[in-house]
């Protein structure tokens, strides 16, 4: 059976970061109110504020099957080569959800502008804000995910994107063909670099015994990744 | 009188005081910024070298040591480098006619495939800052690009970033297209999902984890060089 794309739309206040937040995000929470940062945030989230673009959703997939041995997770007969480590997290997961999100084509657009500039400053934080604001625009369309489970009595995983916890990158190609055509606009380079930039991919398990597992923070490198500031911010 | 506007200017580049229109920092609010000050600094006889060497350098040097003990944060280090380059735009007149040199050149750029450009801007304005000459290829650069620049300027040293797992492998082929035209070339990579072991296994000359190491391996070169 073929699942259809839940679509969700959002203004940027619903989905906003506060100031503290973005400073938080980027390790800088010690940074006086006078300075231009803090001044520059405050005003830019004020001019985001009618920005539109800010979309995604998800698409449920049953026919999977889960090789933690092997990490790898079959989907639709597409080969997730996901690692252990998120095989393992998902091996009791019966569905899965395949999901896609953008905070739309104004961040990369400015960020661009204001680099050219060389408001380089300005550049970082908006960028920042970016990330973001897709993150929590996921995190409203993952708990509506949660809701609609709950009504099966399932529950439902962390979220697990290409690139992160040693999943290869290069299975974006099969999550995008996974989600088919969408009215979320974002494409994808033969880098698999997502266009717009501030846009998320990725699955959520689903299953009735399912565990919510941390993320492996402490046992990857990645220093930069957005779910070990997230997660760690919590 | 010399010395205070070199002091002065110091001070403008480590506190991010870009010109008289900015407010902060507030105890110098309403006073001339870096800007200002190194116009004035000029026209009062300071010689290019010493407010490159004595406040630009300096100032920045401070400001990477601070960042480096966290006392500072990013946004105020990329303050700091902006007001750098409000100061350094006076200068290039004058490497433009050979009044002042600096520590060599620096090619950089994100490698191709890859759209990513606030880490490796970071990279170049403090490199600038530490006195090279940074020419900056842009993001999504191609390997004859990056050739092309080496072949006309035979003596700079080359940074490459990625910040996809996906591009980082491209650097290898632009590496190995530099060495075979410029075996000498130094080639320093950096980017968040890179490793010391992947930029050996490349056959990188040197891995930066951030600006500053990336400026000490500079330094190692240049010492080694002179």
């Amino acid at each position: 059976m073929s699942e259809s794309f839940h679509f969700f739309q959002f203004s940027f206040k619903d989905v906003a970061p506060s100031s503290d937040e973005v400073f938080q995000f980027i390790n800088s929470t010690g940074i006086e109110d006078e300075h231009p940062s803090k001044v520059f945030v405050l005003e830019i989230l004020r001019e985001l504020e009618n920005i539109e673009g800010i979309s995604g959703g998800y698409k449920i997939k049953r026919d999977i099957s889960v090789s933690r041995k092997d990490g790898l997770i079959i989907v639709d007969n597409e080969d997730l080569h996901t690692g252990k480590q998120i095989s393992g997290y998902l091996k009791d997961a019966t569905s899965l959800a395949v999901f896609l999100c953008t905070a739309g084509p104004v961040f990369t657009k400015t960020v661009n502008t204001l680099n050219r500039n060389g408001d380089i400053m300005e550049a970082f934080l908006l960028d920042a804000i970016g990330s973001l604001t897709v993150e929590k625009a996921m995190d409203i369309i993952q708990e509506n995910l949660t809701d609609e489970m709950k009504k099966e009595e399932m529950s439902v995983s962390n979220r697990y994107s290409p690139g992160y916890c040693n999943w290869e990158l290069n299975d974006q190609k099969k999550i995008f063909s996974l989600i088919g055509s969408n009215k979320v606009g974002v494409s994808l380079t033969d880098t698999c670099l997502m266009i717009p930039e501030k846009s998320v991919s990725g699955i959520i398990g689903i299953g009735n015994v399912l565990q919510k597992y941390n993320y492996g923070c402490k046992i990857c490198n990645n220093s930069s990744c957005v779910y070990r500031k997230i997660v760690h911010d919590k | 009188m010399n010395s205070h506007l070199i002091d002065k200017l110091f001070e403008c580049i480590e506190y991010g005081k870009i010109n008289f229109a900015s407010p902060y920092p507030p105890n110098m609010k309403g006073l001339p910024g870096a800007d200002e000050i190194t116009k004035e600094a000029l026209e009062a006889g300071v010689t290019p070298n010493e407010i490159l060497n004595r406040s630009l350098i300096a100032a920045m040097d401070k400001v990477g040591k601070k960042f480096s003990e966290k006392k500072i944060f990013v946004p105020q280090m990329l303050l700091s480098a902006k007001a750098m380059s409000i100061s350094m735009n006076h200068l290039k007149p004058y490497f433009a006619d050979g009044t002042v040199k600096r520590k060599g050149k620096f090619i950089i750029g994100t490698v191709f495939g890859d759209l990513h450009d606030i880490g490796k801007n970071l990279v170049s304005m403090m490199v600038e800052g530490a006195g090279w000459e940074v020419i900056d290829l842009g993001v999504d650069v191609k390997t004859e690009t990056f050739v092309e620049k080496v072949v006309e300027n035979p003596d700079a040293f080359i940074g490459i970033s990625a910040l996809l797992s996906t591009t980082m492998t491209n650097i290898q082929p632009v590496i190995e297209a530099i060495k075979s035209v410029s075996p000498n070339t130094k080639i320093i990579v950096g980017g968040a999902p890179l490793t010391a072991d992947f930029a050996a296994s490349i056959g990188a000359d040197g891995y930066g984890k951030d600006p500053g190491e990336g400026i000490v391996w500079l330094e190692q070169q240049f010492q080694s060089i002179n």
